[in-house]
This record gives C-alpha cells, structure tokens and sequence, in this order.
C-alpha cells in the first residue's frame, strides 16, 4: 500500500474527478464565453464568427462606458466614504460597555435581508410625497427631491442604500479584528496618557489594517458585480442614469438578444474586475506589514 | 503483485463512479420534440395506470405562461380560467400548468432566454413583429398554426395577424385589439370649466388651465419607456401621418423628416412645460394608472385595455361614471388623415414547436375555446378589449359609456396606424425607448433623439440587405 502511494500516477488518478469538475464547471464555461464573445450569436440562430467585432463596439459603446462609470462611483464610494464609516462605527460599538450584542446584532440586520426587501423599504423612504427623506428636509421648507426618478440623486439614492445593506456585515468583521487585540496595548497607551481618539488613531487602526485591506478589496469586488440593487430599485434608470455594467450586460443579451456581445461585455468586466484588484494588490495590499501583537 | 491489485481496483472503482454519475437513462432523456405515438409517453404518468386498464387516460401537463397578474387584469384571468377549464374537459389527461407573470418581465427577459436555452413553455403570452414572434418562428420555435387554423375553419375570422405572420404561416393569435388615446377625469374638467379638447389648442389650454390651478394635467409614468411611447407613437403619427410607421420599418420614411422631429418637439415641450406628473421616470405603469385613479391627474393617455379599470367594480371603481375617452385631437399641418386612430393586434398567444401530440391536442383545443365569438365578446363587454376576430356586431353592444366613446371615435377615423413596436426591429425599438427617456430626461434634443434612432434604424436595414 506505502509503495501504491509511492506513485505519483495515483494521485494524479485521487485529483482526476477535482479536476475533471473544475473543467466542466469552470474552464470551459469561460472558453465557450470566449468562443461566444466572438461571435455574432443571437440565442436562437447558429452563431457565426466575427473576430473582436464585439470587442471594437464596446469600446465605441458609450452606453457602455457610462456603466463602467457608475460602477466607478460605486467603487469610490465604497473605499472612500463607506470603509472610513465602517471603521468609524466599529472603534464606537468596540468602546462600548454595555449592550454590545445588541449593537453587533442591528449593525448586521441588514446583511441579511434580501436585496428585493431592502429596495423596496428604501424606495419608500426615498418616496417624494410621503417618504421619510422629503417629509424631514420639508420641515425646513426643502422642496420634494425625486431621489430615485431624478437623474442627479438617483445614484446617491442606490449608493446609500447599498451601503447601508452591506456596511454591518463589514462592521462585525473590523470589530472582531479590534476585539482581537490584546487589552495591554490600549491600556498602556492609556497609561501613558494617550487620548482615546489618539489611541484610536495611532494604535487600533494601524492594528486592524489587514483586515481594513480584505475590506477594502471585497468592497472593490462587490462594486464592480453589483446589479440586484439597482435592478430592484431603479431598473437602470432614469435615462440609464444608474445602470451598472452587469445590468447593461443582461440587457443587451437578453433583452435584445445580442447574446454575442453580451458575452464579450462578460469578458470586458472580467477583464476591468481583474485589472483592479491587481492594481489594488500591486499597489496597496502587499505593502501592509504583517501584524504582530 | 498487491500493489499493482490495489492501483488496478482503485481505478476500475474511480472509473466506474464517474461514468455511472455521467450516464444517464436514455429513456428518461429522450427529447420530447417528437411527437408521442401514445399518451403513455406523457410527460407525468399516473401512478395508479396499469397494463390491463386501456381506458385510464394518463396525465400530462401543458405549461400555459400568462400575463393576467394582478386586480387590473382580473377580468380577462377569469377568461382564460374558463378555457383552461373546458380544455382540460375536452382533451383527456391534459393538465394546464399556469404560470403568471408580469408582462414586461415576460416580454422582455424571460420568455427570449427560454427561447435562447430552448425550454420555452407550450403555451406562452406572445407579442408580434420582427423584435419578437417572427424573430421567434423563423429560429423554428414557435409550432406552425396553420394546419390547425384551417382543421377548426378560423383561419379567416380574424381581422388581422400580419405580425404574427412568417412566409405565409401562422404563428401565432391575437387575443385582442387596442387603441391608444386620452382618458379624461370628467369631474376634475368640469370643475374647471374646461369642454373635452377637440382640437390639439384645446388640449394644450386644458393642461395649462390645469397646471395653474396645481392639477397634474397627465397622469405618466416613464419609468418602463413603453408608456410614453404609446403617446408619441400617436403623436408620431399626427405630425408625420399614419404611414409613418411602415414607412420607417420598410425605409422608405424617415424618423429625421421634420414631421417627426416636430413630434419630438411638442412631447419635449409638453415635459418642459410639466404637464406630465412630477417624478415620471420613477414611476411605473400601475403608479400611472393609480396616479389617474386617485383622481390627481385630469388626462391619461393609454390603451382601451383600461376601460374595465372604470367599471363599477373595478380597482377605478371610484371614477365610475366619470371617465370618458377622446382620440388624439388634430395637428393643424400635420401630414395624412388628421382622423386616423392607433389600432393594434400585436398580442396573444405562441406556441412552442417543441410538442407531443398530446401536447398539441391540448392546444388545438385551447385556441379553439379561447379563439371563439363568445370570449371576444366577453373580453369586449367586460374588458374593453376590441376584438380580433370577426364578430357580428349585434353582439358588440356596450352599455359602457367610455367603449360608446371608443367605438365612436374608432368609427370615425379613416383610417389606423400601428405601432412602432409591432414593425421595428428589437435594437430599433431599444433605441426608441432610450431616446424617449433621454428627452425627458433633458439629455437629448428632438433632433439628436431622431437622429439616433434612424441611425439603428439604417444599420438595420444595412444588416438585412
């Protein structure tokens, strides 16, 4: 038995199903994406090969690159308005004494309900006549602003909301990395007579920078696949005002049966998802110091 | 010795793990494109049939996709469960699986990917034209209803189903017809003095008359773009004559000629002016009607479909009595007959190719029960739905007051115009819907919006030579 194990042959033979799978499920989805991204397939009528014709339109595709924009500003919104708040709430909710359960628990409410019910309880916030947003600015005499129907605001409308869907789940991920740092730390800081923002500042957060960074990253991940939001809420609009690429995708796919394209808009967000998260690797996440307490 | 046993064994077990896991029961596999010679090959056999029981009639189930969602369209589901009800009677066996769906939703993103995958339902809520059912019949999916026409003698009943029509076959049926036009709030003109518009003056001083007094003049909601289409669909046709439509689809009209950008002009103008509701791109379609409902709004332009809508036991029950109904007024200089009307027969039902011969009895029978003068009467009478057969007038007698409003104005008109949507291709009419959005939005001037379209209009036609 020691010298069947001795062979390598068999445990290529012990990988075989793994790998077998992995093909069938992975690579070869991707290849046929390829090979359909350079067709001009319609979903119903056999495809036929037009090199990177599909390619050559998105480029020239404005429509297309404006939801790559928007995809953009969800990018920047996550790593530059919602990653500092994460941190902002999970330093306050770690400095609590009392009742923290229950503030990990309602921070991470959100995150788990569906997209579909967060959409919808939104839009009525966001609701011109009787929404909680316009009945509050009229009590100083703002006039309605049609948050989800007006080109300017429709954005911001799905970018708060989406932020606040997913900001508690990353909320309970920096508490459990401040949590994990030994009490002596703080307390000698504290000795020492640091205030408790400079111990916040100096000390906590340069602590929990790797897990800042996975933050960072899975935010940059979320932004570029998001569409159920926007779909729920908006359907793209107004005039495409948020379309996102996903959702420009599906579209042009299924809607208008361009399943060629489609396929070849697939690659080009595979293609800018990737570019991204290597950028970020290259130039932010591999400089982080591993942390030793 | 052992070893090589064991390494033998080992393979021999792995090997025949995955190859059982990949096979599979050819039997069970076997497509169901073929027609069956027997019920017994149905799809869900009865567990209690046996052998020595000729007479048990397996079951087996048709999928019906439908549109009929919610209390606006409760009418016409009640019609449709009768005929389900009195297929299923006729044809032994056969169950009818319903399965309601939002009508955009279907149109638009379900039913094209079950084309595309190839798993469409039997029986299936379909519109016509080259975006659609003839995009859908020439990739062979949908079931050739000729034979079928000509075996129940109705081939020649219907009034009209060029869209649905590929190389002389029949592909699909109109259930109804609609027109388009304005549905007025009689209460909310009277109490501001105003007379229903006869001409496009008129209509223009009733919106300012009501903008004034802090009344939405019309009741939208842009944000599905196929509900303003259907006002400049008609506006279209006012500045740019009836033929505009055909005209465009066969490229010999064009959407730049200065008629249609002055159609443009007058919508942009009329949102510039807000006389359409606040907010519309945020709002849908049933946000729209309930907007008019509420009694918020003095018009709304949509399709006589929404006739039942007002009826005494309607979700507009609250308007009863008080809606009526008027064409779209005259343009002066506006091209072709000032009197024609929107008229469309571009909905109904498709059936997938891919069926049994059970399958296919079951709808022969569907379209013999729903295709018949009773059903077109009563969607008529109780839904405002015209009909899309031919009917013996003595039984299209309507005690409501806004169908008399309608069958008036369509019997006054010279002549009808279609929509865009039933002759344009999809990307033609993706455009439109953007464009549309675009200017209300105020990102696109009448022209550009033109000028974009015929752009997809002419690399279209450029594809089809």
């Amino acid at each position: 038995m020691n010298k069947t194990l001795r062979n390598p042959y068999v445990y290529l033979l012990f990988v075989l199903p793994t790998i077998g799978l992995y093909f069938l499920f992975f690579i070869y989805p991707v290849l046929q994406s390829v090979f359909y991204g350079l067709t001009d397939w319609d979903g119903l009528t056999p495809a036929k090969y037009i090199g990177l014709g599909n390619f050559e339109k998105a480029f020239k595709d404005d429509d297309f690159w404006i939801s790559v924009k928007n995809n953009m500003y969800f990018i920047l919104f996550s790593v530059f308005v919602q990653v500092p708040l994460i941190i902002c709430f999970s330093l306050l909710i770690s400095g609590v004494k009392r009742f923290q359960g229950f503030y990990k628990t309602t921070v991470f409410l959100p995150s788990i309900l569906s997209t579909s019910i967060i959409g919808i309880l939104w839009q009525f916030m966001y609701h011109p006549s009787i929404g909680l947003f316009n009945k509050f600015l009229g009590w100083f005499g703002v006039e309605p602003i049609y948050w989800l129907a007006d080109p300017k605001w429709a954005m911001l409308s799905i970018l708060i909301t989406n932020a606040w869907q997913w900001m508690g789940f990353y909320i309970v991920l920096v508490l459990a990395a401040i949590l994990a740092i030994p009490k002596e730390i703080n307390e000698a800081a504290e000795i020492d007579g640091a205030t408790g923002f400079q111990r916040a500042y100096r000390i906590t957060t340069p602590l929990i920078m790797p897990i800042i960074s996975v933050v960072i990253m899975l935010s940059i991940a979320g932004a570029m696949r998001v569409v159920d939001i926007v779909l729920v809420m908006t359907k793209g609009g107004p005039a495409g005002a948020t379309e996102v690429m996903a959702s420009y995708m599906v579209n042009k796919a299924i809607k208008y049966g361009q399943y060629g394209y489609g396929t070849a808009l697939s690659i080009m967000i595979f293609a800018i998802a990737l570019l991204l998260t290597a950028l970020y690797q290259i130039a932010f996440a591999r400089r982080q110091e591993r942390v030793e307490y | 010795m052992k070893k090589k046993l064991i390494t033998v064994l080992t393979t021999v077990t792995m090997l025949s793990a995955i190859l059982s896991a990949c096979g599979g029961n050819k039997n069970e596999a076997a497509p169901s494109t073929s027609p069956s010679p027997s019920p017994s090959e149905s799809s869900s056999p009865s567990p209690s049939d046996t052998p020595s029981s000729p007479a048990a009639v397996e079951r087996f189930d048709v999928s019906l996709r439908h549109i009929q969602v919610g209390e606006l369209q409760r009418f016409r589901k009640a019609i449709l469960d009768e005929v389900v009800k009195k297929s299923e009677a006729e044809v032994p066996g056969a169950k009818f699986e319903m399965d309601a769906i939002e009508d955009s939703f279907n149109r638009w993103t379900k039913l094209p990917a079950e084309m595309a995958a190839g798993n469409p339902p039997k029986i299936f809520d379909l519109f016509g034209g080259p975006a659609e059912g003839q995009k859908y019949a020439r990739a062979n999916k949908l079931l050739d209803l000729t034979p079928i026409l000509d075996e129940l003698g109705i081939k020649d009943k219907f009034t009209d189903y060029s869209t649905f029509v590929v190389d002389g076959k029949v592909y699909g049926l109109p259930i109804g017809a609609g027109s388009e036009g304005w549905f007025y709030n009689s209460d909310i003109l009277k109490a501001n003095n105003i007379e229903v518009p006869k001409t496009l003056d008129e209509l223009e001083a009733a919106f300012e008359t009501l903008k004034g007094k802090g009344i939405t003049p019309i009741a939208m909601g842009s944000q599905a773009a196929w509900v303003p289409f259907m006002l400049i669909n008609t506006l279209i046709s006012r500045y740019a004559g009836p033929d505009i439509q055909a005209g465009v689809a066969d490229g010999s009209r064009k959407m730049t000629e200065p008629e249609v950008v002055a159609a443009f002009a007058k919508y942009g103008e009329w949102v510039k002016k807000g006389y359409f509701t606040k907010g519309e791109l945020g709002i849908d379609y049933t946000g729209q009607t309930n907007e008019f409902i509420a009694g918020k709004a003095g018009f709304l332009f949509d399709g006589t479909w929404r006739i039942s809508t007002f009826n005494e036991d309607g979700t507009g029950k609250a308007l009863h009595g008080k809606v009526g109904y008027f064409a779209m007024p005259a343009v002066s200089g506006g091209k072709g007959d000032q009197t024609a009307v929107n008229y469309n027969q571009n909905n109904g039902y498709g059936f997938s190719s891919d069926v049994n011969d059970n399958e296919k009895a079951a709808i022969k029978a569907f379209i013999k029960n729903l295709y018949s003068e009773e059903y077109q009467a009563r969607g008529f009478k109780e839904d405002g739905v015209l009909p899309s057969m031919k009917v013996d007038p003595a039984k299209l007698t309507s005690d409501n007051p806004i169908m008399s409003e309608v069958l008036a104005s369509n019997a006054a008109a010279g002549t009808v115009f279609p929509h865009f949507d039933s002759l344009v291709p999809g990307p033609v009419n993706g455009e439109f819907e953007k464009q549309i959005q675009n200017l209300i939005a105020g990102k696109a001037s009448p022209e550009k919006a033109a000028d974009e379209i015929q752009k997809v209009m002419d690399s279209e036609l450029a594809a089809l030579k």
